[in-house]
């Protein structure tokens, strides 16, 4: 068992660039944070931190198309793992630009400094997962990124609401965590390593071999289902999510919808589909099950809430439905490395909608917040007579609204259609799945629209406090343009980046020869 | 009495684990069920050692080394988050929390 630690290669930093980059950015932060003069405080830490993410996306051009593990087979740098970054650093960046100004003024003024740190720490963690190749990997990282965004979440702790809703998203998302652990440790038991292309090789003989799946390996992924549900906040497992949702801190918020939800998904593409996947057929239907129940139970109960952040919230967890769709929809032929087909498609849709999902949901907070800048509350009331008073976020937020319920031609539509296209093309399962999303997106239309309908033709309240907020506004400006060019102009292109996920599959060499 | 088997330790880490998600579900008491995680994420280190004998190889013994990690950091940021709670509510039960309602 004694391994001569001279003989392993060396690994290769270069790919673990934009993981390097979003670290400095955090440890710069840190020392930006406590050497920084007052009165330029608050702008120094934002451009760093956009810069930061800035880099930390453009050095994913490096990365791209290598297709290699390096540090020993722990870390990936292929297709899925550089569409998945370049999301998770647009919504960081996303949120900075949403959060300054709110972070420095709003809620007896918060300490921005920590703030972007513990934003840095989440991204990194969410990176991290991202590119993972073996389960202690996605562990750390989902880890890394859950402790940063639990801190978050408590953010705003003179407010008690704040706090509790830390504090039921921490006890529920540490218990979580140990479930999906031990789901691990069995998987790891059944298969004899942890590495997620040995996990798969060894099912797939198992599989092949005898055609029995030996039942510790079943309870193993119940247990991970089950983790990584509480994770991605999959109905029956998503009671913190409005608390948490309704508690933070709205850019905080807006944050935590997309960034800890992506890890998620990362991890669970990367153990069901990538290590798993010779043992699909157990997972597909448990995986559709759920999404049905997910997508059920957010809509319907989307629709109760006069809050406007608890509605988010329920509807996040209809997103999270409509995602899981895409995974159900995987039924590949060809297995591993084979050709790319309607397998391939079901994971790019889902990848697709992430990043659909991720402009579309972090703009609408970002209207939220805007309205808390200007005074006014989250109630339904509170956004009375907006489309009068203030026609530019009211558009804003139609905009959103509508892509949120996916009509074209916003990015929201583009997304759903390609999630609706993969389901109809995996069998009569996926077409049920297809018709639910179809069937479920008019219900959402009820409670999305009805917020339109407050803006346009309700009676103005008040009128609303004037500030400026120009970062703010270039965000929630730059978020708009965004969601309806990607639906007019960009989409197949950015569906054909998300499309290459399938050579996470084919990743072969380890760099630096040997072993 | 046999000798000590892979099974043998299996159980007791199931043991432990059921222990500790009762007492999540169960217990109303924050830091109880704080205790009750940590009782599962010993259960699952257990569980990673007994199989790293098992199959013979060394993950399980570095998991578990990162998992016990995990549980430090999660000690620390769980403590803090109830530290500045208990400054807001003067109780530690979970059902008394319920400022957040649909």
């Amino acid at each position: 068992m004694l391994v001569d630690l001279s003989l392993l290669p060396s690994p290769d930093w270069l790919l673990a660039l934009p993981q390097l980059v979003v670290l400095a950015l955090a440890i710069v932060l840190l020392f930006a944070d406590a050497f920084t003069p007052r009165h330029t405080h608050s702008r120094v830490l934002t451009a760093l931190s956009l810069l930061g993410y800035g880099l930390a996306a453009a050095s994913l051009w490096f990365v791209d198309g290598k297709n290699q593990a390096t540090f020993w087979w722990l870390f990936r740098a292929d297709g899925l793992s550089v569409f998945l970054s370049l999301v998770i650093l647009v919504a960081a960046a996303l949120t900075v630009a949403s959060a300054a100004s709110y972070i420095d003024r709003l809620e007896g003024r918060m300490p921005i400094g920590e703030f972007y740190v513990l934003l840095a720490f989440s991204t990194l963690g969410a990176l991290f997962v991202a590119s993972a190749g073996d389960l202690v990997m996605i562990f750390i990282g989902i880890e890394l990124s859950s402790l940063a965004t639990y801190v978050l979440t408590a953010f705003a702790k003179r407010r008690t609401s704040a706090v509790e809703g830390a504090m039921k998203y921490f006890l529920l998302g540490i218990f979580a965590s140990a479930i999906l652990v031990y789901g691990m440790a069995w998987i790891y038991g059944a298969t004899g390593t942890t590495n997620l292309d040995g996990i798969a090789a060894s099912l797939q003989t198992s599989v092949q071999g005898t055609g029995f799946l030996e039942p510790s390996l079943l309870f193993a992924l119940l247990l991970l289902v089950v983790g990584l549900g509480f994770k991605m906040a999959a109905v029956p497992f998503h009671f913190w999510t409005p608390d948490a949702y309704d508690g933070a801190a709205t850019p905080v918020t807006a944050f935590m919808s997309v960034v800890p939800k992506a890890a998620a998904f990362a991890a669970t593409i990367r153990i069901l589909v990538q290590a798993m996947g010779p043992m699909r057929e157990e997972w597909l239907n448990l995986i559709a099950a759920l999404a049905l129940l997910t997508m059920a139970f957010g809509n319907v109960v989307a629709i109760s809430q006069r809050n406007v952040k608890r509605m988010l919230a329920y509807s996040s967890i209809a997103h999270t439905g409509y995602m899981m769709v895409g995974l159900a929809a995987y039924r590949t032929e060809s297995g591993f490395g084979g050709s790319a087909g309607a397998g391939d498609q079901a994971v790019a849709s889902l990848l697709f909608y992430l990043f659909a999902y991720a402009i579309m949901n972090i703009g609408a907070f970002a209207v939220v917040a805007w309205l808390q800048h200007r005074g006014r509350g989250l109630t339904l009331d509170d956004f009375s007579g907006l489309g009068a008073t203030q026609p530019l976020a009211a558009a804003a937020m139609t905009v959103f609204m509508i892509a949120l319920m996916g009509i074209p031609p916003t990015i929201g539509f583009y997304a759903k259609y390609r999630v609706i296209l993969a389901a109809i093309e995996s069998g009569p399962v996926g077409l049920f799945l297809a018709i639910a999303i179809v069937v479920l997106s008019a219900v959402s239309a009820f409670y999305y629209l009805r917020l339109v309908a407050v803006m346009y033709f309700n009676e103005p309240i008040r009128e609303p406090r004037q500030t400026s907020t120009p970062l703010l506004n270039a965000g929630i400006g730059a978020m708009a343009v965004a969601t309806i060019a990607g639906g007019l102009v960009f989409a197949p292109q950015i569906f054909d980046l998300a499309e290459r996920w399938y050579r996470a599959l084919s990743v072969v060499a380890q760099v630096g020869g040997g072993a | 009495m046999g000798e000590l088997g892979t099974n043998h330790f299996l159980f007791l880490s199931a043991a432990l684990f059921i222990i500790g998600m009762m007492g999540v579900l169960v217990r109303r008491n924050i830091l109880i069920i704080f205790l009750c995680v940590e009782l599962m994420m010993t259960a699952v280190n257990v569980a990673l050692v007994a199989f790293a004998r098992e199959t013979q190889t060394l993950y399980g013994q570095v998991f578990a080394i990162f998992t016990i990690g995990v549980a430090a950091a999660e000690a620390a940021v769980g403590f803090a988050i109830i530290m500045a709670l208990s400054r807001r509510v003067a109780t530690v039960d979970v059902d008394e929390f319920n400022t957040l309602r649909d």
